[in-house]
C-alpha cells in the first residue's frame, strides 16, 4: 500500500474525505487486479463499477498522470501509476524467473565444468616452499567481504525468491516472519557491505590495475582449459575483472540499496522500482560471479584457498598461474620454506617448543 | 505455549543464573586473598588502581599501532553493544517492564541502528581476525568461540527481529538472550566484571612504586 | 608423578591468589601482550605470547576455580597438571621470559602477566623443572653467597686493586655508617671501574658507608628462578648484616633484579618491614646532586642513548632519576624512541643470561635493541645494569656492531669534582 504523506498542518476534513475516496479508489484496482489473476476466464461481473469509467480513463494513459491536491507529498499528485503494474509484472513474470534460471545454470554449468575439466591441480606436484600471498589484514577484510556477501546473498535470495518458492513449502504464516526476518537483517547488513566494499577497494586497487600481460593472458583462456601455462601477474585478467565488477556493480547494489531503505529523500515511486530493479540485476549478476569465484578458490582448482586462509600459497601453484609475480618475489628471496610456514599458520600442528629442543639435542 | 515459557519461568530463572553466578564469581575471586605488601610504597596504590582502571583502555602507544585494528574493531563492538544495551528503546521498555519499573531516555533510532552496525561490524571484524592470526588461534579455546558465537546470535536475532512484528522473532532473541545470561558467569564474558579487579590490582601494585601504568 | 613434581603443583596451587584469579577471568585471549613482548616480535612464533607462556598454571586455575574445570574433574572430562606440561613449558617460562614486564603494560584488561610468571616459576623451581645454568647459580649464591661463586676473599682482592688505582679505603663492617652498599657479581668480576666510581662519589659527596663482609651481594638468583625460599634466604642475609652493623640505608648497585628483589619482593619474603630503607644507587646518586653534595662538571659530548633496565625504571619505578642525571652530563643525549617505563628489555634478564640453551635465542632477540640504537642514530648506549650491559656488549659483538655500552654511575663519576683527598 503507498504510503499517503499528511499535511503538516493537520488534516482538514474535507482532505480527509478526499483522501479517502483516494484511498478507497485506489484500493479497487489492486483488488480486481488480484481477482481478475485468479479469476482469468471467468465472465466479468455483473454489477457496474461506477468509478469504472474514470479509473479506465486514467489508467490508460502509460505515464503516471499529475494531477494537483492539498495533500504534500512526493507522489501525492499521482492518482495511479501504470508503470508499478509494469514494474510488478516484470519482477514476477520476468526477472523472478530469469535470475532463478541464470542461478541454476550457473550450477549446472560449474557441476559440469568440474566433470568435464576437474580440479585444476598443479603442473609437478605441491613445491617444498611456498610464497607469501596476502597479509592478515588481507585475509581479514577478505573473509569480512565475504561473509557479509553470504549474509545479504541469502536474504536477498529469500527476498526475491520467497513468494512463489517457499510459500509453497513454508505456508504463509512462517514465511512472513522468515520474510520479515530476512528484510530486517539484509537491511541492516547492507550498510556494511559498503565498509567492506571501501576496505577491499583501498586495499586491492593497485593490483588490479590492468597490466602488461592481462590481454595475452585473456586471449589465452587463462589456461583453463588444456594445460598450457599462460603467465600472469599477482592477479590475472579474470580475477581483476572480478574485481572491477564488483566494484562497479557493488556500487550499483549499494547505491540502489541506499536508495531502498532510506524512502525519506524524496524519491518518487518510479525512483524506488528503478532502485529495485537495478539491485535486483546487479545482486543476480554478482551471486553468479561469485558462485564461479567460490568454486575455483574451493574445490575447482588445488592450491588456490591457502593463500586466503594461511597467507601462504604454493610456489609452484605461483609460479603456475602468477608466474611474473612468483618469479619477482623468488628473486627478492621471499620463498620460505614448507616447515617455517605451518609452524606459524597452524599451530595444531606444532608440538612444544621444549621437546623440539630436547629432540634435536638427541 | 514455549513462548510462556521464554517469557516467563526462564527468564527468571537466566536472571537469576546471571546475578547469582556474577556475584559468587566475584567473591571467590575475593576469597582467594592477597598478602600484604609489606615493601615501603612509593606513590599511592588507591590512586594507582584508579588510574590503570581508566587509562587502560586507551592504548598504549606501542599497543595503538602494532593492534590498531584490534582497538578499532573493539572499541566499535563495546561501545556499539554497550549503546544498544541499555540505550535502544525496546531494551529500556523491556527493562522497565521487567526489572527496574522506570525507564530512561532512549536514543533517536537511527542511533540505534547505527550502533548496532558499528557493533556487528566489530564483532565481525574481531571474531574473523581470532580466527586467522596465529597467536589467537593459539590461545583461543571454546569458551572464547562459543562465547563470541552466542553474543553474535543475540545481536543477530535482535536485528531480525527489528520490525517489532512477530512474536517469534521477539522470543528468539529473548531465548538467545537468556541463554547468554545463563552462559555468561561460567565463562570469560566475567572479563565484563573482573576487568576492573585485574586492572585495579595491577594499577595498585604499580602505583606504589611509582610507576604510571 | 614424582613426589618432586606433586609439590612443585602444590606450591603452584598457593600461588593463585585473588589477582591471579582475576587475571585468568579477564583474559579473553585477544593476543595483544604478544605485540609487547620482545621474543614473539622478533620471531613472530606465536608460542612466545605471554599468556601462553602460563598454560600449565592456567590448567590448574581452571580445574580448581572455575565451575566447568571442577565439573569436568568430577566427571574425568579434563586433565590434571601433568609433568610432561612443566617439561614441555620449561623453555617458554625461563628462556623466553626475562619478567621485563612490558606485556603487563599492555594488557586491556589489565593483567600483570609478568607477575603471574614470577609465581609459575615457584612452582617449577620445586619441580626441579628450571635450567641447568639458573639451578646452579642460586646453588652457589646460597652455598658461597655469589651466583659466580665470588667469595669474600675473591672480593678483597677486587678491592685491592680498586683502592690501588682510586687511592682511596673501601670501608668493610662499619658499624654506624649511613648506608650499606652492595654489588653484584657481575660488577665485581667483569665491571670493577663501578666499584671505583662509587668510592670516589661517596668520598666527594662525603656520604658515610660501609660494605659487609657476610652480606656484599646484591643479585638474587632466587627472584629469578622463583624460589622463594631461595629468594627470602638471600634477602635476609642482607637485612641481618644491615640490622648489626645499624645503618640507615642499603643501596643497591647497577643490577636489576636485585633492586626489585631487595626493594620490592625483600619485605614480603622474610615476612616483614626492614629497620632500613632502600634505595637504588642511582637514586642515591640524584639525591645527593639535589643536595648539592655531589657536583659535576664539564659534559660528554659523543651522542647517547639511555638503555632502560627493566626492573629498575619499568618495575622499579626509579624512572626520572637516570635521565635527570644523564642530562646533566651528557651534552647530546637522545632518548630512544620508546624509552622509560616502555624501553625494550635488553633480552638477558630474569635469568636468561645465566642459561646457557637460551643463547641463541637471546642473540636472535637483540635484533630488536639493535633496531632501537639504529633508530637514535647514535652509538654509545648509557646504561645502569651491569647484567644489561654484559648482555649489550655480546649482542653488540654478535651482530659486529660499531657500538659500545657504558654504566651510568661510571660517567657520573668521571665528570666529578673532587675534594682533596685523591692522592
Amino acid at each position: 500500500m503507498p504510503r499517503l504523506s499528511l499535511t503538516p498542518t493537520g488534516v482538514g476534513g474535507y482532505t480527509t474525505a478526499w483522501s479517502l475516496l483516494l484511498i478507497w479508489l485506489l484500493m479497487l484496482p489492486s483488488q480486481g487486479l488480484a481477482e481478475s489473476k485468479q479469476t482469468r476466464g471467468l465472465p466479468p461481473p455483473a454489477v457496474l463499477n461506477p468509478a469504472a469509467d474514470l479509473w479506465r480513463d486514467i489508467r490508460q494513459r502509460d505515464m503516471p498522470a499529475r494531477g494537483t491536491t492539498q495533500v504534500r507529498g512526493v507522489d501525492s499528485a499521482v492518482l495511479i501509476n501504470a508503470n508499478g503494474d509494469r514494474w510488478r509484472k516484470f519482477r514476477m513474470e520476468l526477472l523472478i524467473p530469469a535470475a532463478g534460471y541464470l542461478l541454476l545454470g550457473m550450477i549446472v554449468a560449474l557441476i559440469l565444468f568440474y566433470v568435464i575439466r576437474g580440479k585444476v591441480k598443479i603442473e609437478g606436484g605441491t613445491a617444498d616452499s611456498k610464497l607469501p600471498r596476502y597479509t592478515s589484514y588481507e585475509r581479514l577484510i577478505h573473509w569480512f567481504i565475504a561473509s557479509i556477501f553470504i549474509f545479504l546473498a541469502i536474504t536477498g535470495l529469500i527476498i526475491l525468491f520467497g513468494r512463489p518458492l517457499l510459500i509453497p513449502v513454508f505456508g504463509k504464516e512462517l514465511f512472513s516472519v522468515i520474510a520479515s526476518a530476512s528484510k530486517e537483517g539484509h537491511n541492516l547488513m547492507g550498510p556494511l557491505f559498503l565498509v567492506a566494499l571501501i576496505l577491499v577497494f583501498v586495499k586491492f586497487v593497485r593490483r588490479n590495475i590492468y597490466q602488461k600481460g592481462d590481454m595475452s593472458w585473456l586471449l589465452r583462456g587463462g589456461g583453463i582449459i588444456g594445460k598450457k601455462h599462460v603467465p600472469s601477474n599477482f592477479f590475472n585478467m579474470g580475477e581483476k575483472s572480478m574485481f572491477w565488477m564488483l566494484v562497479i556493480v557493488g556500487s550499483v547494489i549499494v547505491a540502489s540499496g541506499l536508495v531502498l531503505i532510506f524512502p525519506i529523500f524524496g524519491q518518487s515511486r518510479e525512483w524506488m522500482e528503478l532502485a529495485h530493479v537495478g539491485h535486483a540485476i546487479g545482486a543476480i549478476l554478482m551471486i553468479a560471479v561469485i558462485m564461479g569465484h567460490i568454486y575455483i578458490g574451493s574445490i575447482g582448482m588445488q592450491g588456490a584457498i591457502e593463500g586466503m586462509t594461511t597467507g601462504y600459497c604454493d610456489l609452484n601453484w605461483a609460479k603456475e598461474h602468477h608466474d611474473y609475480w612468483a618469479s619477482q618475489m623468488e628473486r627478492r628471496g621471499e620463498a620460505v620454506p614448507n616447515e617455517a610456514v605451518n609452524r606459524f599458520s597452524d599451530p595444531d600442528a606444532n608440538r612444544s617448543l621444549g621437546r623440539e629442543l630436547r629432540e634435536a639435542e638427541e | 505455549m514455549i513462548g510462556q515459557f521464554i517469557d516467563g519461568p526462564l527468564w527468571t530463572f537466566s536472571l537469576a543464573v546471571f546475578v547469582i553466578g556474577v556475584a559468587w564469581r566475584i567473591v571467590t575471586i575475593l576469597m582467594a586473598g592477597n598478602r600484604p605488601d609489606l615493601s615501603t610504597p612509593r606513590g599511592s596504590a588507591s590512586s594507582g588502581a584508579i588510574r590503570t582502571i581508566i587509562t587502560r583502555s586507551v592504548y598504549e602507544r606501542t599497543a595503538a599501532t602494532r593492534g590498531r585494528l584490534l582497538q578499532i574493531a573493539g572499541y566499535l563492538f563495546h561501545i556499539g553493544l554497550f549503546a544498544l544495551l541499555f540505550f535502544a528503546q525496546p531494551h529500556i521498555d523491556f527493562y522497565a517492564e521487567r526489572i527496574t519499573g522506570f525507564g530512561w531516555a532512549a536514543m533517536p533510532h537511527w542511533a540505534f541502528i547505527l550502533s548496532a552496525e558499528l557493533a556487528f561490524l566489530g564483532l565481525l571484524l574481531l571474531w574473523i581476525h581470532r580466527l586467522l592470526s596465529p597467536v589467537t588461534r593459539l590461545l583461543s579455546d571454546l569458551d572464547d568461540h562459543l562465547g563470541t558465537v552466542l553474543v553474535f546470535l543475540v545481536m543477530l536475532t535482535g536485528c531480525l527481529a527489528l520490525a517489532q512484528s512477530f512474536e517469534a522473532l521477539r522470543l528468539i532473541h529473548l531465548l538467545l538472550a537468556e541463554l547468554l545470561l545463563i552462559y555468561f558467569p561460567f565463562s570469560k564474558l566475567m572479563h565484563t566484571f573482573t576487568f576492573i579487579m585485574s586492572r585495579g590490582y595491577t594499577g595498585a601494585t604499580m602505583g606504589r612504586k611509582g610507576v604510571n601504568a | 608423578m614424582s613426589v618432586q613434581f606433586e609439590q612443585g603443583v602444590e606450591v603452584l596451587r598457593q600461588q593463585i591468589d585473588s589477582r591471579i584469579s582475576s587475571y585468568f577471568s579477564s583474559c579473553v585471549h585477544c593476543g595483544l601482550c604478544a605485540e609487547a613482548c620482545l621474543f614473539y616480535t622478533e620471531t613472530q612464533d606465536p608460542r612466545y605470547t605471554p599468556i601462553y607462556k602460563l598454560e600449565p598454571m592456567k590448567k590448574l586455575w581452571r580445574r580448581e576455580h572455575t565451575f566447568w574445570g571442577k565439573l569436568g574433574a568430577i566427571f574425568g572430562l579434563n586433565e590434571a597438571l601433568t609433568e610432561q606440561d612443566f617439561a614441555d613449558w620449561e623453555t617458554l617460562v625461563y628462556d623466553s621470559c626475562t619478567l621485563c614486564g612490558r606485556c603487563s603494560m599492555i594488557c586491556p584488561v589489565g593483567n600483570d602477566i609478568t607477575y603471574m610468571i614470577r609465581k609459575q616459576r615457584e612452582g617449577f623451581s620445586v619441580a626441579g623443572y628450571a635450567p641447568d645454568g639458573m639451578k646452579e647459580a642460586t646453588i652457589r649464591a646460597l652455598k658461597i653467597g655469589s651466583p659466580m661463586g665470588v667469595t669474600f676473599k675473591t672480593l678483597k682482592a677486587a678491592l685491592a686493586h680498586v683502592e690501588k688505582a682510586i687511592g682511596l679505603e673501601i670501608p668493610i663492617d662499619e658499624k654506624g655508617a649511613d648506608y650499606l652498599t652492595l654489588f653484584s657479581s657481575m660488577e665485581i668480576v667483569n665491571f670493577p671501574e663501578y666499584i671505583e666510581s662509587i668510592a670516589r662519589i661517596f668520598e666527594a659527596a662525603g656520604v658515610s658507608w660501609t660494605i659487609s663482609s657476610k652480606a656484599f651481594e646484591a643479585t638474587n638468583s632466587g627472584i629469578q628462578i622463583g624460589n622463594k625460599e631461595a629468594a627470602a634466604e638471600l634477602v635476609n642475609r642482607v637485612v641481618i648484616a644491615a640490622e648489626e652493623l645499624e645503618v640507615k640505608y642499603v643501596v643497591s648497585p647497577e643490577c636489576g633484579h636485585a633492586y626489585s628483589a631487595i626493594r620490592w619482593e625483600g619485605p614480603n619474603l622474610i615476612g616483614r618491614h626492614y629497620p632500613f630503607e632502600v634505595m637504588h644507587i642511582l637514586e642515591l646518586l640524584e639525591q645527593l646532586k639535589n643536595e648539592g653534595r655531589l657536583q659535576l662538571e664539564g659534559k660528554s659530548f659523543t651522542p647517547m642513548t639511555l638503555h632502560d633496565p627493566c626492573q629498575i625504571v619499568r618495575r622499579g619505578g626509579v624512572v626520572e632519576q637516570p635521565r635527570d642525571l644523564l642530562n646533566s652530563v651528557a651534552e647530546n643525549f637522545v632518548e630512544m624512541t620508546e624509552h622509560g617505563v616502555m624501553n625494550w628489555c635488553c633480552g638477558g634478564g630474569g635469568g636468561v643470561s645465566a642459561n646457557e640453551r637460551a643463547e641463541p635465542l637471546r642473540l636472535r632477540v637483540f635484533e630488536r635493541k639493535k633496531r632501537q640504537l639504529a633508530e637514535t642514530g647514535v652509538n654509545t648506549m648509557v646504561t645502569a645494569c651491569a647484567n644489561c650491559r654484559i648482555i649489550l656488549e655480546e649482542g653488540i659483538e654478535d651482530n659486529e656492531m660499531d657500538a659500545e655500552v657504558i654504566s651510568l654511575t661510571e660517567l657520573i663519576a668521571e665528570h666529578l669534582v673532587e675534594g682533596t683527598k685523591k692522592s
